[in-house]
C-alpha cells in the first residue's frame, strides 16, 4: 500500500506521537504547534488510520486522582507514513527530541 | 453513558465554554467529544511540574472549537459525498459564481440581461444541437438491469440526469458570455463567434462528465461508486472476463464494466446486492 503523503504539521505530529509523546497537550508543547492545528490534524491522521486514539483505564487513572484520558498510539501504516515523512522532511529527525 | 466525574471541577469559564461549543459536534460524538476535553482542560489546569504558558488557555479554547467544526464539518462530508444533491449543489454554486463574474464584468443587472439576452437566444438554437451530437458520440454502454423493481430507480436516475445535463449547459453558457465579455465592446462579432466556440466545447466537454459521472453511480440511491477494483487479466481476454468493478458504498450493489466488448459481456453489468448482505458490505 502506498503511504500518504502529509503535510509538514501532519508529519510533524506523527513524529511526535511515534517518539512516545501520545496525549493531545503533550503533541501541542513538544511540537510547538496551536491547539487548533494539532487536534483537528490527529483527527485526521485517525480517519486515515495512521494513528488509534484509546482511553487509559479508568481504574489506572482514579488511583492517580485524575480523569481518564484519550492518547493516540501509531498504527503500523502511521509507522511507514512518519518513515516516509522522515525521509521526505530530514530535519523532522531534529524538531523532536524524543520521549525520556 | 455516564459522565466520570472529575477529581476536581474545571473553572466556571470552561464549563461554559464546553457546553456551548458542544452543540457545534453532531450528536452521535458528543459525549465522547465532551469527555475528552474535559480531561484536556483539567489536565491543562493540573499540571504541576510546569506553569502554563500565557495564552494557553485562549489556544485551547480556539483548539477546541476548530476540533468540534472539524467533527461537524466530516460528518456532512460523510453525509453528503458524491450524493447527488452534492453533485446538483456544486454545479448550482459555480453557476452562481460566473452569475456575480458576468455581473461584476458587465457592472449592473440591467447591462447584464442585455448583454446575455442575444448571447442566451444563440444558447437556445446551439445548446439542443450540442445534446444531439453528445448523444450521438458519446459511448455509453449498454446497461443489464436484472430487476424488474428497478424501475422507480430508472425513473430518478433519469430525472437526475436530465438536472445534471440542464446544469452543465447553464454553467457553461455563462462561463462562455464571462470570458467573451471584455472583447465583445471593441469587436462584437468575434465575440460572438468565440462565445459560440467557447460555448459548444466547454459544454461538450461538461456532458461527456455528466455521462461518465452517470455511469459510476449507483442505480439506486444514485450515489457515486467506490473502491474500484480491476477483475481480469488484459492477455487473458479471450478466455475470461476482464475490466473494472465498483461498488456502492451503502451496499446498493455492483457495477462491472468490461474492458473490451466481447459476445459474451458486451455491456456493464449492475448487480443488486442481497438486503441480508447489505450491512456487511457497506462501508
Amino acid at each position: 500500500m502506498d503511504t500518504p503523503r502529509l503535510s509538514h504539521s501532519a508529519a510533524l505530529i506523527l513524529k511526535a506521537l511515534s517518539l512516545g509523546y501520545c496525549f493531545g497537550l503533550d503533541v501541542m508543547e513538544v511540537t510547538g504547534l496551536p491547539s487548533g492545528t494539532v487536534y483537528p490534524a490527529l483527527r485526521r491522521l485517525e480517519r486515515d488510520e495512521l494513528v488509534e486514539s484509546k482511553w487509559e483505564p479508568e481504574e489506572e487513572a482514579a488511583a492517580k486522582q485524575r480523569p481518564a484520558r484519550r492518547y493516540y498510539e501509531v498504527t503500523r501504516t502511521g509507522k511507514a507514513a512518519a518513515l516516509a515523512a522522515t525521509e521526505r522532511y530530514p530535519l523532522l529527525a531534529h524538531l523532536v527530541a524524543e520521549k525520556r | 453513558m455516564m459522565r466520570p466525574a472529575l477529581p476536581s471541577p474545571l473553572p466556571i469559564f470552561d464549563r461554559g465554554l464546553l457546553r456551548a461549543v458542544e452543540k457545534i459536534v453532531p450528536p452521535a460524538e458528543r459525549e465522547e467529544w465532551s469527555r475528552t476535553w474535559r480531561a484536556e482542560l483539567w489536565h491543562m489546569h493540573h499540571r504541576g511540574r510546569r506553569t502554563q504558558p500565557p495564552g494557553m488557555i485562549a489556544d485551547l479554547s480556539i483548539g477546541l472549537t476548530q476540533d468540534a467544526l472539524w467533527l461537524r464539518k466530516e460528518s456532512w462530508r460523510r453525509a453528503l459525498d458524491g450524493t447527488p444533491t452534492l453533485c446538483l449543489a456544486t454545479l448550482l454554486g459555480l453557476s452562481l459564481l460566473s452569475l456575480l463574474m458576468a455581473l461584476a464584468l458587465t457592472g449592473g443587472w440591467s447591462s447584464l440581461s442585455l448583454y446575455l439576452d442575444a448571447q442566451l437566444k444563440r444558447a437556445m438554437l446551439e445548446a439542443p444541437l450540442v445534446v444531439f451530437v453528445m448523444f450521438a458520440t458519446a459511448s455509453r454502454r449498454p446497461m443489464e438491469e436484472r430487476s424488474s423493481s428497478m424501475k422507480l430507480c430508472w425513473i430518478r436516475r433519469q430525472m437526475f440526469f436530465a438536472a445534471e445535463v440542464a446544469m452543465v449547459l447553464l454553467l457553461t453558457f455563462l462561463l462562455s458570455a464571462d470570458i467573451c465579455h471584455p472583447i465583445h465592446r471593441p469587436w462584437p462579432a468575434t465575440a460572438d463567434l468565440l462565445q459560440i466556440f467557447f460555448f459548444v466545447v466547454l459544454s461538450l466537454v461538461g456532458l461527456r462528465w455528466a455521462f461518465r459521472d452517470q455511469e459510476e453511480r449507483c442505480k439506486q440511491c444514485l450515489c457515486s461508486l467506490a473502491m474500484p477494483a480491476r477483475v481480469g487479466r488484459p492477455s487473458h481476454n479471450l478466455l475470461e472476463w476482464n475490466g473494472m468493478e465498483l461498488a456502492c458504498k451503502q451496499g446498493h450493489g455492483r457495477l462491472s464494466v468490461p474492458e473490451m466488448e466481447t459476445s459474451w459481456c458486451q455491456s456493464s453489468r449492475w448487480t443488486n446486492q442481497q438486503p441480508e448482505w447489505r450491512e456487511s458490505t457497506s462501508i
